[in-house]
């Protein structure tokens, strides 16, 4: 069942049966003897397209008994019919692996993967695939939520005009058992960081890290990078240790620093001595300025190569870094033999020139405009003006490299702080 | 290896820092000292004098118990009350909640035009011309986006209210009796007495400045630590209650004994002592900027609240088609709010009869917080510990004993019971 069920006809409508609907409704032996209420549906969490419902939970007098999906032989809108006639009594216990149709996925917020957004669930709808029913959609409408506060008539009626697939849906466990679970959707892994982060921001805080825990080191660095500060702080505070750790190994240094300024001193302490030395000390260096110079926003991540290396070298080198840190460098770096800056190289000057040229060959005009280390921000504008690229370099007293300065990180720093004069013009 | 010193924000930052964390108790708190506030506090002073001074004490307890709450509700889940309420409520409960909310949220967007009515009239404004203008001019304003500019502008004119303070002390009160009022319970079994508590009730613990509360920690914490954003909220509610209590010192040393406040002229000359002849123009400049603060932020938070808890689109930015609900309702509550205000009689009056309105809904709406604190499914760890449960549970009950005996009492007024 592939297809979308966007589109509301009269016979889908016929197929489908609402969850909240369900609730409250009686529950009969095949014979049609009333045995108890509908409390609410169980599904597991694993990662079927359209789970199938695991059990019932029944109020039958005071107690509230589990009835195994295996044992239900009809579920209708007014009423779900038990294959046997008899039941076992278990009492319901929640176990872990489960989740509860109404009480953790009605009226919570869920992420629909295809439209890149947070949803709130109004109603779950359930069809029969095979001899299981399954839950196959989500309907977020507000249409629904009235239908759910009318009398039962009405309460009961499916009403799909905006249902989203649940194969595309990513649910949330409850908070209280923070589980890895098992059922991802592929396509959350295929979403843009940007696309991530705006996810990420809109969640609530358990769900939030939730989510977090499910993407891949690489893509949660990513996705953190494009968040707002305030986001960043909040999810550092929540994370567990090792979701901190592969976070600040697999951001972009500059990111990283920026987002361990905001943090107060004993968090920044403990994260910076759980994270592997070379990253610790990285972070330090960076850490070391204030974040009003140039060296206080830039990143450290430079390759450099000298001048009588050829093309090909500083291919291989590139190569290794994408496929360490992502490819978002488009600059390399070259020094003479003491380190110092001859020449600031675009990757586009090496694609047009051949894998055996020396680096000598493309050193040349134009020469790059450098800033040192303790260049306030607010001069650094300029800078990037006269240089025309999309980032600049900083040197230390001795001209060597330390660092560049990323055009976004510039950017963010005038958006986020609203300095009143933007551009000093010297 | 080599411990590099890491460089710490300089001390200006430092202070700004700590002024951004200011932010959410401070404003929430202050958001009780709109129109509906300073007239409460005027009606005070003018009808019982410092004898109300004891139940502030209580009515500040019982805000600082709720902000909090309130602030850890948004800091521990990181969502607004509504969507709370949808979350953990049956749908009917969390409807019922709701349109409780927006009954008692309509009540204070009534008072803000009201004021803003009332501060112009001092200008000789008619308010048939200023609340439709106004109304207009916020709705713009807000829809259109310069709000931000507007809002720096209407904070500027509350500050008028520091002279409260300045005003109580100047107007050289009988401090031992202000003391002794304090400390000493005054409570008379009148029917004005009882109004009068749940109007300070109302506009003190107004539902709404728990849903602001909880709003702006989840949005924006400021500070993740949350110890200081509990710190910033019970901070917030006692200084803005501070701030109150002097109101109604000044307003009693001027024009104590007077009964029910009838007229904004009559709360101004609470500022004489500081302001002369100026007391006037500085009371309408405060009531003002108070008020039209308030009738923005008031029906704005309403609507991202409800849009927040029903799942749909809800930015200023959007236009009527992206999100229709949100900026519906907004329209909605500033037209039914200016409507209202309208309406020919007394406006001093209908502020202070909407506090009332404020005050009877607010138990109900604490009763929900405080079942939603008290579990452990919503606050895990931050649940609410023995003490606070029980501390909590009692200002519910006093404020819901109250409320019931103010509605026996209107309902004997009107002659359905004996």
């Amino acid at each position: 069942m592939a297809a979308s069920l966007r589109t509301a006809s009269s016979s889908l409508s016929a197929q489908l049966v609402s969850v909240a609907g369900l609730i409250g409704r009686p529950v009969r032996t095949g014979d049609g003897q009333k045995v108890g209420r509908v409390v609410d549906l169980i599904c597991r969490n694993d990662a079927q397209a359209y789970p199938p419902v695991a059990g019932l939970v029944v109020r039958v007098g005071f107690r509230r008994i589990f009835v195994p999906g295996a044992q239900v032989a009809e579920i209708s809108g007014s009423a779900v019919i038990l294959a046997s006639a008899q039941i076992d009594m278990h009492d319901y216990q929640r176990r872990s692996g489960e989740r509860l149709l109404m009480g953790h996925i009605v009226d919570h917020q869920v992420v629909d993967v295809d439209g890149v957004r947070v949803v709130r669930v109004s109603d779950l709808y359930l069809a029969r695939l095979g001899s299981m029913w399954c839950l196959v959609g989500v309907d977020v409408s507000m249409t629904t939520l009235l239908r759910r506060l009318g009398p039962a008539v009405f309460r009961v009626r499916p009403t799909p005009d905006r249902v989203i697939d649940w194969a595309v849906i990513q649910s949330f466990g409850t908070g209280e058992q923070p589980v890895r679970l098992a059922s991802d959707r592929a396509a959350l892994h295929r979403l843009r960081p940007a696309q991530l982060a705006d996810l990420l921001e809109e969640l609530g805080r358990s769900q939030r890290q939730e989510l977090l825990s499910r993407l891949d080191p690489g893509t949660a660095a990513d996705a953190v990078e494009e968040m707002e500060d305030d986001d960043v702080r909040e999810l550092l505070r929540d994370a567990d240790e090792a979701t901190t750790v592969e976070l600040m190994v697999h951001m972009e240094p500059d990111e990283a620093v920026d987002a361990l300024r905001d943090l107060d001193h004993e968090q920044r302490e403990e994260i910076l001595a759980s994270v592997p030395e070379a990253t610790s000390t990285e972070l330090r260096q960076l850490l070391a300025y204030d974040e009003d110079v140039a060296a206080g926003i830039m990143t450290s991540r430079l390759i450099t190569l000298t001048g009588n290396q050829t093309v090909g070298d500083a291919t291989t080198l590139l190569r290794e870094y994408v496929a360490e840190n992502g490819n978002d460098l488009t600059y390399v770096v070259v020094v003479d033999e003491e380190g110092r800056l001859v020449d600031d190289i675009t990757v586009v000057e090496l694609l047009i020139a051949g894998p055996a040229t020396p680096l000598s060959d493309l050193v040349g005009e134009p020469w790059p405009v450098t800033v040192t280390a303790d260049l306030p921000i607010d001069e650094l504008a300029q800078a990037f003006i006269d240089n025309r690229g999309s980032s600049v370099l900083v040197l230390d007293s001795q001209r060597r490299p330390l660092g560049r300065v990323m055009a976004d990180d510039l950017v963010d720093v005038f958006a986020t702080q609203r300095r009143g004069l933007l551009w000093r013009k010297s | 290896m080599n411990q590099m010193a890491i460089r710490r924000p300089t001390p200006w930052k430092r202070i700004a820092a700590v002024a951004a964390i200011a932010g959410p108790g401070l404003i929430a708190a202050n958001a009780g000292n709109d129109a509906g506030g300073i007239a409460t506090y005027a009606s005070a002073g003018s009808q019982f004098g410092y004898r109300t001074i004891f139940l502030m004490v209580l009515v500040t307890i019982g805000l600082v118990l709720v902000q909090e709450m309130s602030a850890r509700l948004g800091a521990h889940t990181g969502e607004g009350l509504v969507s709370l309420f949808r979350e953990h409520f049956s749908l009917r409960t969390a409807t019922f909640a709701m349109v409780m909310l927006l009954i008692a949220n309509l009540g204070l967007v009534v008072s803000e035009f009201a004021g803003i009515g009332a501060a112009l009239e001092m200008a000789g404004v008619s308010r048939y011309m200023a609340v439709p203008v106004a109304a207009a001019a916020i709705w713009a304003l807000v829809v259109f986006g310069s709000y931000r500019y507007a809002e720096r502008i209407f904070l500027l004119f509350t500050l008028a209210f520091l002279g409260y303070p300045i005003a109580a002390i100047l107007s050289h009160p009988h401090w031992r009796d202000v003391a002794a009022n304090a400390a000493v319970p005054h409570l008379l079994g009148s029917a004005a007495f009882i109004t009068l508590a749940i109007q300070l009730v109302g506009t003190t613990i107004t539902p709404y400045m728990q849903l602001f509360q909880a709003a702006a920690v989840a949005d924006r914490p400021g500070s993740v630590n949350l110890r200081v954003i509990r710190l910033d909220a019970v901070s917030g509610a006692i200084f803005a209650n501070v701030i109150s209590i002097f109101i109604i010192i000044a307003t009693a040393a001027a024009i104590g004994g007077s009964g029910p406040l009838a007229s904004a002229d009559q709360a101004a000359k609470a500022l004489v002592p500081v302001a002369g002849h100026g007391a006037e123009a500085l009371f309408a400049f405060g009531l003002f900027g108070a008020a039209a603060l308030a009738a923005a932020v008031v029906p704005l938070s309403t609507s991202y609240a409800l849009a927040e808890a029903v799942g749909v689109e809800r930015s200023v930015s959007n236009t009527f088609k992206e999100a229709p609900l949100f900026l519906g309702m907004f329209t909605f509550q500033i037209v039914i709010g200016a409507v209202v205000a309208l309406a020919p009689g007394n406006l001093i009056t209908l502020l202070l009869n909407m506090q009332t309105l404020n005050g009877v809904i607010t138990p109900i709406i604490l009763g929900f917080i405080l079942v939603l604190a008290n579990r452990r499914s919503v606050l895990g760890e931050n649940v609410n510990g023995p003490v606070f449960r029980v501390a909590a549970a009692a200002c519910v009950v006093v404020v819901g004993a109250l409320a019931l005996v103010f509605v026996y009492q209107t309902v004997q007024g009107w002659g359905w019971v004996p």
